[in-house]
């Protein structure tokens, strides 16, 4: 069943009065790294704040995105600011002008308090904040500013390595940290919060932040009750929104179209976690900044790609939520396909968020929608293991005891362009598996006319070279090679060329909220999700999701806490691949 | 022969048996690397002055179809290499372990009492034996002209061996057993008749079997040819293979060289000469074939399309030391240069050859040193270490060593741009360096590549990445690894670059000891494989390289530049660099990582 999503019938209001969505912003206080260092802002190029002005409300599809951004004489009219001067403008004298108010709408709620709270403490223990910041917490409770403190206070921490005057910068952070209760369907409460906004402010230039973590059913509402009632008047106003963006190429379309009638594309912040991961980031790095990778980032070389997300535990009596929408919408279609854009993509123009999400939207346009029989989906069964019991996922109170929603699935995808042409992308993605893990996988070709392998026992062809980005937990890249074993004699075996993060780099590597928020606040776009993305991610997913629910397809049963149902190899076997994750020597 | 080695060392075939957990991955060297009579046929040609290299490969190659009556009888009988070329050899060696039984090898080391000997010889023996490599029957005799018992022998060689960290049992035990078998003869190097007594020991031990032997020259190179000869004539193998190892130097230039091989080629055949080049038995040197040739990922990068340059580097962190006589008539181009970091460098650029066999992987290394321009004397920055007074405690010039001359310009530090002017490397500079007393100890291999064309982050951002390129590291020693060094984002906030590592350090990935590069060497020798040694013609090949610029150097006297003792080297290696456009990988701001 469709996720309610409030049909938005848009009250009399001029749907062109989109907000000034102004840049202005973020120099963080101490911009000090030496040369190697370049924080974000400096890679912030206005270019991301032409407006596209869309009266009609219709999402920009990529194509009119693409062309929009070349030659629309809008890009280079609307916004008075200029590229080059941006950020010089930004003096610190003029930022004792300007504030930053970031209002977290679902302020109670479980991701407020274990996300967002605390990245916002994070940031602005390590100065990443603007001078002049306040924090709203919003939601329907009642509390006070003492008690929405308190409540956030007992899930603060400071990075293990800077525990100086912790207390003391948690105190000063409290303290701009505020609280209004009201509904989310109440342009009068959101109208309240904007006097105090507007307090706190004192005549500033003021940019304000919503952060929507409610939902989805009162998305829309929100949206029009703070777009109508609490914008800011002479700043921007942004809103971050999380998944799920809909269910269904409808669905999505239908809340992209109704979010557009208060907001336009550029004040639309669609997070994807994932893309905030250290090694996400880094993906491109260790692509275009390598000389040794891009010439092997094709189907010349790359036999063909994995992408892979465990899970050790199960829906633990919150499976209402998930089992609307089953493992494929909840993290494949979006996570994972996120990743594999990144990773496919042609080499963009340049770094800024448009020419990066272009290229996202070429590899998505590119593939082939999803059949049916190159998926694979499973649902986790009770177990029995060393006297305890795992519980099934329908055993899950809250999920119906009949349900067939897929807790696992795996997937073969194909890019039909001329770098990837038949090279297998692979995904999957599980709850209640045998552990924790977030990794790329590219597996390369055999050796052509490998000299060693006529005169070894060894199938060579099995051992062939691995390239592994683990994104979770302990993050790490390694490379795996063939080796001569130190000796008398040839023997040879797989060890890896290595770098494991933990041991590099003694920091505490920042959470994706942290610098999806940072992001945010700073304009760039380059992790978050365009319209057009979206429409595209859902078109590949659509139809398959469809096919199951109509068919309903049974989901292969396995044990909670196992490898996964084996049909997962049987797919594999398909396109000739061998999962890297479960081989013999496992990692 | 390569049966028995087979059976004794690291089994391919009796993996049950020996129950080794990785056993099926395990061949020795020999079944692997057959090699087929090819090998002998082309080279005989006694009393032809020497062969150059063009004759020498298409010797090769014509060899196949020539006829095998040219082998002398004694090679024929129980041909090492005969059972070998059979395409079927694996069935055809197992057949031979009955022979096995009966076959002996005596293994001459000419030069006992020596320092070679003593440090490396006797303990690379030792381990094989300790490894179950050497065949159930072997005899091993010290040679020399100081007279001693074979008691005294024992004493001696008994105070160098050690077992392997990880394999002490025993160790007492197998020693006893091994020094047993050890013994001593007293002659002098050029008396055929002192050899012809060795020979009738010899016999007596061999016991009538099958007799193979194996003589290393651990000698100055100004009585090879006697002993040679002497060897040759009086105590050849009457019914087996006889084989003879040498060691550097191979003579001082083209023509000295030739002239040694020449006189070799008297008393032997090409396939009785074992030219070791010690640093070709280094196990990352031998795992450099295997890294670009059984990975995807590396040999694509293998050109000057991707590689902006590669560096030699090889130094010591101490002098001569009271033992220069020998090293101030040579230098170090000649002592280290010509052979052990030219030998890399050829492995490095070769093509990738037909097959593992010897023949083939020597015949492209041939290939690479004739597509080489002759080295030139502004392409060579040469030095001299001089005292040098550091926390109280003085250390000695060269010229301060009794005995070397005072005056000399003998060069113990050497810079070179080689160029390989084929296909695959046009353009590329080979840089290389090597040097005595300096700040450390350190041989290894890198590989810069090219900048990222039209890199993304290089615009944003201020560091110039063209000076952070890619870098492959093989550290062949002391610590051995392989790195490569990767631009990463800095995990955190905000976007930063850094050099870090994708690293294999082979002391954390295999707890095992590395064999020493001799051990390695003397199971090839005996085994008959060809692949880690010389052959005439690459020693040509690579004499006519250095040759033309050793003879300048001499001529117009050019003085070395001084360094002090404990530096890195003449700053004058990084000016030759700067000429090509290349940053020494070692002098690096991130020192050596």
């Amino acid at each position: 069943m469709a996720a309610p999503i409030t049909p938005c019938s848009s009250p009399s209001s001029s749907s062109s009065l989109a907000f000034p969505s102004e840049f202005n912003l973020c120099k963080p206080r101490n911009c000090c790294f030496s040369n190697w260092v370049s924080h974000v802002c400096p890679r912030i190029r206005t270019r991301t704040h032409f407006q596209i002005k869309t009266s009609n409300g219709h999402p920009l599809n990529a194509v009119s995105m693409q062309g929009g951004m070349d030659g629309s004489p809008l890009a280079k009219g609307i916004n008075p600011e200029k590229e080059e001067d941006f950020f010089i403008d930004i003096s610190d004298g003029e930022e004792a002008h300007s504030t930053l108010s970031i209002t977290v709408v679902g302020a109670s709620g479980d991701l407020a308090k274990k996300k967002i709270f605390p990245a916002l403490f994070a940031l602005y223990y390590e100065d990443w904040l603007p001078e002049n910041f306040v924090i709203f917490g919003y939601a329907r409770t009642k509390l006070t500013d003492e008690e929405l403190r308190n409540m956030i206070s007992r899930t603060l921490t400071c990075r293990i390595d800077k525990r100086a005057n912790c207390e003391d910068k948690m105190e000063q952070f409290l303290k701009r940290c505020f609280y209004h209760s009201g509904e989310y369907s109440s342009e009068e409460h959101f109208a309240e919060l904007d006097n105090k906004l507007k307090e706190k402010e004192a005549g500033k230039r003021s940019n304000r932040l919503f952060y929507l973590s409610i939902p989805p059913n009162i998305f829309v509402d929100v949206v029009r009750c703070a777009s109508r009632k609490a914008s800011s008047a002479k700043g921007w106003t942004r809103v971050i929104v999380e998944k799920p963006f809909g269910r269904d190429s409808e669905s999505s379309a239908e809340l992209t179209r109704c979010l557009k009638k208060y907001l336009t594309e550029e004040q639309i912040f669609r997070i994807d976690h994932y893309l905030g991961k250290e090694l996400v980031e880094n993906l491109s790095v260790l692509r275009f900044s390598n000389l040794v990778f891009e010439p092997l980032w094709s189907r010349n070389y790359i036999r063909n790609v994995q992408f892979i997300f465990s899970e050790d535990f199960g829906t633990e009596g919150r499976g209402g939520y998930f089992d609307n929408y089953g493992i494929i919408r909840d993290i494949m279609q979006n996570h994972l396909l996120q990743i594999l854009a990144l990773f496919a993509m042609e080499t963009p123009v340049s770094l800024d968020a448009e020419d990066i999400r272009n290229e996202k939207v070429k590899v998505l346009r590119s593939m082939k929608p999803l059949e049916l029989e190159d998926v694979i989906i499973g649902q986790y069964k009770g177990h029995n293991k060393g006297g305890r019991t795992y519980p099934g996922y329908t055993d899950d109170s809250t999920v119906p005891s009949n349900s067939i929603t897929p807790t696992f699935a795996a997937a073969a995808l194909f890019i039909n362009n001329a770098r990837w042409d038949g090279v297998p992308f692979l995904m999957k993605a599980g709850k209640a598996l045998h552990r924790k893990r977030a990794e790329i996988r590219v597996q390369f070709r055999h050796v052509p006319g490998n000299l060693y392998k006529r005169n070894f026992g060894t199938d060579l062809d099995k051992a062939t070279n691995e390239l592994v980005l683990r994104v979770q937990p302990d993050e790490a890249i390694y490379l795996k090679i063939n080796n001569k074993v130190p000796g008398l004699g040839m023997r040879l075996d797989r060890s890896d060329l290595n770098l494991l993060y933990r041991a590099r780099y003694p920091r505490e590597i920042p959470d994706a909220y942290e610098r999806l928020l940072l992001d945010a606040i700073a304009g760039e776009r380059r992790l978050f999700i365009r319209s057009d993305e979206l429409d595209a991610a859902w078109s590949l997913f659509t139809p398959l999701l469809k096919e199951l629910e109509a068919k309903k397809i049974s989901p292969e049963l396995y044990p909670y806490g196992s490898r996964g149902p084996v049909g997962a190899h049987y797919l594999a076997a398909k396109y000739n691949v061998r999962w890297g994750d479960l081989g013999g020597d496992d990692d | 022969m390569a049966a028995f080695s087979s059976m004794h060392c690291p089994p391919p075939y009796s993996s049950s048996i020996n129950g080794g957990k990785n056993r099926s991955f395990i061949f020795s060297a020999s079944p692997r690397f057959s090699v087929p009579a090819k090998a002998k046929v082309f080279v005989q040609s006694p009393g032809n002055s020497h062969q150059n290299a063009v004759l020498m490969q298409d010797g090769a190659v014509a060899a196949k179809v020539s006829p095998v009556e040219k082998e002398t009888p004694i090679e024929k009988l129980k041909g090492d290499l005969l059972s070998v070329t059979s395409s079927k050899e694996w069935d055809e060696e197992t057949g031979f372990d009955i022979n096995e039984n009966e076959s002996t090898v005596s293994i001459m080391v000419v030069g006992a009492s020596g320092d070679l000997a003593k440090k490396k010889i006797f303990p690379a023996l030792f381990a094989l034996y300790y490894e179950g490599c050497l065949p159930k029957h072997f005899t091993i005799y010290g040679y020399a002209r100081s007279k001693m018992t074979d008691a005294e022998l024992r004493n001696m060689v008994s105070k160098t061996l050690t077992c392997r960290i990880d394999k002490r049992e025993n160790c007492g035990e197998k020693m006893d057993e091994f020094l047993k078998r050890c013994f001593y003869h007293s002659g002098q190097y050029d008396s055929e008749e002192n050899f012809a007594q060795l020979d009738k020991k010899l016999k007596e031990h061999e016991g009538g079997r099958v007799s193979n032997r194996l003589f290393y020259l651990s000698i100055p190179p100004n009585i090879f040819i006697n002993a040679v000869k002497c060897a040759s004539m009086s105590a050849s193998s009457g019914n087996g293979w006889t084989r003879v190892i040498v060691e550097k130097p191979f003579g001082r230039d083209s023509e000295s060289s030739a002239a040694l091989t020449k006189a070799l080629k008297q008393y032997l055949n090409e396939d009785q000469i074992f030219r070791i080049d010690h640093y070709l038995g280094k196990e990352l040197v031998e795992n450099l074939s295997v890294l670009r040739f059984s990975n995807l990922i590396f040999e694509p990068l293998w050109s000057r399309q991707f590689i902006r340059n590669v560096q030699l580097i090889f130094s010591e962190d101490f002098g001569t030391e009271g033992r220069g006589g020998y090293f101030d008539h040579y230098g170090i181009i000649r002592d280290i240069m010509q052979n052990h970091l030219l030998q890399i460098l050829a492995l490095f650029a070769m093509e990738t050859p037909v097959s593992l066999d010897a023949e083939d992987i020597r015949n492209e290394k041939v290939k690479v040193l004739r597509s080489m321009r002759p080295l030139q004397l502004e392409d060579v920055v040469i030095g001299q270490y001089k005292s040098h007074t550091k926390g109280g405690v003085t250390y000695p010039a060269y010229t301060d060593d009794k005995t070397v001359p005072k005056d000399s310009l003998t060069p113990t530090f050497a810079a070179a741009a080689l160029f390989i002017d084929n296909a695959r490397w046009d353009g590329v500079p080979f840089l290389m360096k090597a040097g005595k007393a300096l700040h450390n100890k350190r041989a290894e291999i890198r590989v810069q590549f090219r900048h990222v064309p039209g890199n993304l982050y290089n615009r944003k951002f201020g560091t110039d990445l063209d000076q952070a390129t890619n870098e492959l590291v093989i550290r062949v020693q002391p610590d051995e690894a392989i790195y490569l060094k990767i631009n990463n984002k800095v995990p955190g906030l905000g976007m930063r670059l850094d050099r870090s590592n994708l690293n294999l350090h082979y002391a954390a990935r295999y707890s095992k000891e590395i064999p020493d590069a001799y051990e390695r060497l003397l199971l090839d020798a005996i085994e008959g494989e060809r692949r880690l040694f010389i052959r005439s013609d690459e020693l040509d090949a690579a004499w006519s390289l250095f040759t033309p610029v050793l003879a300048e150097l001499e001529e117009k006297k050019i003085i070395p530049e001084y360094y002090p003792y404990g530096s890195r080297g003449p700053v004058g290696a990084h000016y030759l660099a700067a000429r090509y456009n290349v940053r020494w990988g070692d002098l690096g701001v991130e020192q050596s990582a």
